[in-house]
Formats: structure tokens, C-alpha cells, sequence
């Protein structure tokens, strides 16, 4: 039991990380139609950038907090504006295409901006361990999984409520009409970009924070994706709650059968999700079965 | 005055090639290739050898990204179970070369079956991602399969010695490497132009359009994701010779990085190319090398340290721009150039 329990909390903790950089995906496939092949590097991107400003500066939890905000913002805004900008209206096998050139530059740039060694992201909370029910907790873990429901809820609000979240739905459901409504297609895909770097880059700092930057730390990327496939690609809250499910699977299936599994279990998931439920548990129902 | 190329018949429109100087410039190409091995020191040759199987595996891809449209991030996938396959048989159980060469085919085929049964009956990115997932696990089955694959350790590979000829050689093993490269055009070009390579361009251009004219749509996007994953697999099995050794660790991701950079840098959907692309491609890094050491030799030391990843750069660069500004690849260029060249002094 005490197993049991400890397995599930560590698997909700992953499984928060994985579930900000799941709706990392959602955000922008919602709003341009296109999958980011440069999520799990954009993540990478900002946890190392915050770490950067923790070891310059006082390492003061707002001051790193803020400056990691601030840069995920401007990671994005960049990045549609140089990067993707240009490809709109494209084909869309072109325009992935491009999200996967981005992939290769942003994971090898992390080499030569800063260097191939592992670090501790340390500003001086997160590692201390709480005792819950008889199980050590990391006080990260917590947070993290906090956050992502925080979020989850923000979120929901935004798209509910606010003029630019149905503005963004608007697009998402019918470009050409939402452009006749007056709406500016191009701000809302800059928008989308900058969000989904920051709830992305939350998740990367968070992981940082409860585990090492290093650069093979893109594979976030990679373990997220089962988590926006089962949760709905265009789903974005069914995406944070698929990575909350896909790193308890992950957990699990290491705990109880084999630390090999553990590596595989989402990218199985991903392979039956798509068998039986392929626009996943909470997504529209528009594939096309041509 | 020679006003254009007219094609006054179906048959003419299908052949493979059609025009007298093109066979005569391909035969002296092919001559060259095959005297190459003997004029060229060990350090071009290497280049040479890596540049062939490269296109074996790129004409793989290009049946299922060229003709079918479908994109694999997962071709490394089965260049690594094509290796393994080819190690496993002729390696562990002693079996001729060319069985081995064939289970380098089947193996891969088998696990695009797998794969790609559930993901082809859907359209859009589903393959992409299911390939994606597919490269990931499959090492974890090799490193688990021990009694197999001797897990991390690998299998070492000696050349083939087939119908008595021996390919121990460097030279030798360049042409097995040739006739491979070449008979892999041949079947490429061939399916291309049959009813089956019709049926794939179709299915890429407008696929409920393809659906009315009676193709079945799942039936053939698998059949062009087995034929990729079968001739993927046999360059697999060159490599593995090549590098005489077949682990995990020789076929890392970025490969299904370069095969795709291949595809796009020598325009989609043309066998020409895919051979165009591959040669940019695998000399690229190299030669960025080469001019950055004229400026310094800090930078030459800089390419040797962080080799891989320059290389990464160089490519995700390459793909982004030639997405962005010459999206039809080498082989637009080429067509520009042949009408330019034909047509002058006028426009067209």
C-alpha cells in the first residue's frame, strides 16, 4: 500500500509536468490546425533560460519566476513571428515540417548556448519533503500538480468567458468565417504560441525543479505527446488530465512490471488510443475516415 | 527550332527514360561510379559508400513521403530492425547473405504491419506520430530481447561473401552498395510508373478524389508504408555492414531527422531527388566544415567537438529554408534550369 501510494504521487507529479506540456500541443493545435513538433524543445528552452537567471541573480523565486514568464512569452511570440509566420497558408505537411526543423535547431542550440552537463535548478524551495499519510512528499510535487489544476481552471475561464478565448475558439472552429467576424487570424496564432510556451515552459521548470536539466530534457516533448493523443488533440484541458493518466500508466507500468515499461508504457498507450478512441477521450469527433 | 518536349503518346509519357543524351550521360555516370572505388582514397570513398546506401534508404522513404504523402519521423525504426535483421541471420545463425538481405526486407515489413494497420485507417498526422512512437519503443525491445540481439552489447557484422565473390573489400563493398542503390531506383521508378505508383500519387494529391476512382485507400497507404519499410530495411542492413557493427547506439534518431531533410532538400515525390538530396545532404556537413576552417581554426575544433550537433543544426536549417524558399527542391531548380537552358533567349 504505502507502494501503492508512493507510485501514485510520484505518477501525478510526472503526470502534471507531462499535462502543461500537453496543453502546450492543444493550444496550438486548437488555434492553427498544426502539430508542434518543437514543444518538448521549447520547454527545454525556457527551464534552461530560468536557470540561467537563478545562478546570475539572487536566484529570488519571483525575480526567476517572472523572467521565465517573460522569456517563454517572447520564445513564442519569436518564433511564430520568424518561423511560422511565413509558412501560413502553406500545406500543412509543410508546415509540420517546419515545426521539425525547429525541433533539430532549438535541442542542438542547447549545446552551445550552454553546455552538455546536467544542473540542479536550485532557488531554494521545491526539494524540501513533506510528510503525507506516512509517505515523503516533495514539496515540487505538490506545487506542480496545483499548478496544473490552477491552470486547468484559468483556462476553462479563459476560453469560457473572455472576448479573446472565444475570439481563439473562433478561429480554431472556422478561419475564414472568424476573419470575416473581423477577427485577426494572425494575432490569434501569435497569441496561441506565446501561451503554449508558457504553460509548456512552466511544465520545464517545474521538471527542473523536482529533477535535473540536462539536454536530453526535449523528450518531455516526446512523453507528453501521449498525453494531448489520449486526452484530445484539441482538447485542451482533456489534455492536461491525459497527462495526469499517462503518467500514472507510466508510473505503474515501471512500479509493477519492468523499468523497461516504463520508457514504452505512454507510446503503447498512444498506439491503442488511436485504435479505439483516435480523437481521444475528450475531442471532437471529426476524424475522417477517408 | 526546337520549340518544346511533346509527348504524342501514353506510352511515351511512362517510359523511364526518354531522350538519348539521358541514357548516354546515366551509363557514363554509372561507369564512373563503378571505376570510382578504384581511383578514390579511402577518406572519399567512405563518403562515396555512406552517399549509396544513404539512397537506398531515402528511395524507402520516398515511396511513402514522395508519392503517398505520409510522413514517418519512425524510419529509423526500421533501418534498425532492418540491421538487426540482416545481424541476427547471418551473424548468429550462419545463414547465406541473402537470406539475411532478405529477412533485412521482412523484418521491417512485418512491424510496418503492426504499425501501421491502426494508423493508416485515419487521416492526417496519425503515422507521423505513431511512427514517432514506434522508433522509441523499438529500442527498448531490442535492448529487452537479449537471447536475441545480445541487448546493449550488439552483433558484429563481417562483409558478405555472396555466389563466391567476396565484398571484404572497400572497394568491393561499394559495389555491392552500387548494385544495391541502383536496382533500388529501378524498382522505384518502376512502381512509380505502374498502375500501384499511380494509385500512391493519387491517394498523396487528393485522396477522396482517388477513393471515387475505385483505390482502396487503407489497402494501399499500407502497401506503400511495407514497400518503404522493406527497402528501408535493406539499407539498414548495408549500414550495419558498413559500420561492421549493429547496436542501438549506431542509429540514433537524427537519421529519420536526415532522411526527411533528404526528401524535402531534393524535392518530394521525384526518385531524382531523393539521389540530388541525399548527395547535398550527406556532403553538407562536411563541407560547411571546410569553409568555416578557412576562417579559423577555433571554428575547425569547434566542428569536432560538437559534430552531432552541428549537424542537427545544419539540417533542421536546411529543411526550414528550402520549405520556405524553394519548396520543390533540387529538382525545381533543375526543371528552371533545363527550360531556361531549352527556351533562351525567350521567356518560355
Amino acid at each position: 500500500m504505502q507502494y501503492f501510494l508512493q507510485l501514485l504521487i510520484s505518477g501525478l507529479a510526472i503526470g502534471a509536468i507531462y499535462g502543461l506540456i500537453a496543453m502546450g500541443f492543444a493550444v496550438i493545435y486548437k488555434s492553427t490546425g498544426l502539430v508542434n513538433f518543437a514543444q518538448g524543445e521549447m520547454t527545454m528552452i525556457v527551464a534552461y533560460i530560468a536557470w540561467t537567471v537563478s545562478t546570475t541573480g539572487s536566484g529570488n523565486i519571483l525575480v526567476v519566476s517572472l523572467a521565465a514568464i517573460l522569456a517563454a512569452v517572447s520564445l513564442g511570440l519569436v518564433i511564430e513571428r520568424v518561423v511560422m509566420r511565413p509558412m501560413l497558408g502553406e500545406p500543412v505537411f509543410a508546415t509540420v515540417m517546419v515545426t521539425i526543423g525547429l525541433a533539430v535547431i532549438l535541442r542542438s542550440s542547447i549545446n552551445f548556448i550552454w553546455d552538455a552537463y546536467p544542473h540542479g535548478l536550485d532557488i531554494g524551495v521545491g526539494r524540501g519533503i513533506v510528510r503525507v499519510g506516512g509517505i515523503g512528499v516533495r514539496t515540487g510535487q505538490i506545487a506542480v500538480i496545483a499548478t496544473l489544476l490552477l491552470l486547468l481552471a484559468a483556462i476553462w475561464a479563459f476560453f469560457r468567458y473572455s472576448k479573446t478565448g472565444v475570439a481563439m475558439r473562433a478561429v480554431a472552429a472556422d478561419d475564414r468565417t472568424a476573419l470575416l467576424m473581423g477577427i485577426s487570424a494572425t494575432r490569434v496564432h501569435a497569441l496561441a504560441w506565446a501561451a503554449s510556451s508558457v504553460i509548456a515552459g512552466i511544465g520545464g521548470v517545474f521538471f527542473a525543479l523536482s529533477y535535473d536539466l540536462s539536454p536530453a530534457m526535449f523528450q518531455l516533448g516526446l512523453k507528453a505527446f501521449p498525453a494531448t493523443i489520449l486526452g484530445g488533440l484539441d482538447a485542451v484541458l482533456g489534455s492536461g488530465i491525459g497527462g495526469l493518466l499517462i503518467g500514472l500508466t507510466e508510473n505503474f507500468a515501471g512500479g509493477y512490471i519492468g523499468s523497461g515499461m516504463k520508457e514504452v508504457a505512454g507510446f503503447a498507450m498512444i498506439i491503442v488510443v488511436l485504435m479505439i478512441r483516435p480523437f481521444g477521450l475528450f475531442g471532437e469527433r471529426d476524424i475522417e475516415r477517408v | 527550332m526546337r520549340t518544346g518536349d511533346y509527348k504524342q503518346s501514353y506510352g511515351e509519357l511512362v517510359t523511364l527514360i526518354d531522350s538519348p543524351p539521358v541514357w548516354l550521360w546515366s551509363t557514363v555516370l554509372v561507369l564512373a561510379l563503378v571505376v570510382a572505388p578504384y581511383v578514390l582514397n579511402a577518406y572519399a570513398l567512405s563518403f562515396l559508400t555512406i552517399i549509396l546506401i544513404t539512397v537506398v534508404g531515402a528511395l524507402g522513404l520516398n515511396i511513402l513521403t514522395g508519392y503517398t504523402g505520409l510522413i514517418s519521423l519512425g524510419h529509423v525504426g526500421f533501418l534498425l530492425t532492418g540491421a538487426y535483421g540482416y545481424a541476427v541471420l547471418v551473424s548468429k545463425y550462419q545463414l547465406p547473405p541473402l537470406v539475411g538481405f532478405l529477412g533485412a526486407g521482412l523484418v521491417p515489413a512485418a512491424a510496418s504491419l503492426i504499425v501501421g494497420a491502426p494508423s493508416l485507417r485515419l487521416k492526417g498526422l496519425y503515422l507521423a506520430i505513431t511512427t514517432l512512437a514506434f522508433s522509441f519503443i523499438i529500442n527498448t525491445v531490442i535492448l529487452e530481447m537479449r537471447w536475441l540481439t545480445n541487448g546493449a552489447r550488439g552483433i558484429a557484422v563481417q562483409r558478405p561473401e555472396i555466389f563466391g565473390v567476396s565484398f571484404e573489400s572497400d572497394a568491393a563493398f561499394t559495389h555491392l552498395c552500387l548494385a544495391t542503390a541502383i536496382l533500388t531506383l529501378f524498382a522505384t521508378l518502376n512502381i512509380r510508373r505502374s498502375r500501384v505508383g499511380r494509385a500512391f500519387v493519387a491517394i498523396r494529391d487528393n485522396d477522396t478524389a482517388a477513393r471515387v476512382m475505385g483505390i482502396n485507400l487503407h489497402a494501399y497507404k499500407l502497401l506503400a508504408f511495407v514497400t518503404s519499410a522493406f527497402i528501408t530495411g535493406i539499407a539498414g542492413a548495408l549500414y550495419g555492414i558498413y559500420l561492421s557493427f549493429v547496436n542501438v547506439e549506431g542509429f540514433p534518431f537524427l537519421l529519420s531527422i536526415e532522411a526527411l531533410a533528404i526528401l524535402i532538400v531534393g524535392g518530394l515525390g521525384s526518385a531524382l531527388g531523393a539521389v540530388l538530396g541525399t548527395v547535398l545532404i550527406v556532403l553538407l556537413p562536411e563541407a560547411t566544415r571546410l569553409v568555416f576552417s578557412l576562417f579559423s581554426a577555433q571554428m575547425d575544433a569547434m566542428f569536432t567537438t560538437g559534430a552531432q550537433e552541428l549537424k542537427s543544426m545544419l539540417y533542421g536549417l536546411v529543411i526550414i529554408l528550402f520549405l520556405r524558399f524553394q519548396p520543390r527542391g533540387l529538382v525545381g531548380v533543375w526543371h528552371d534550369l533545363k527550360r531556361t537552358w531549352v527556351n533562351w533567349p525567350l521567356r518560355y
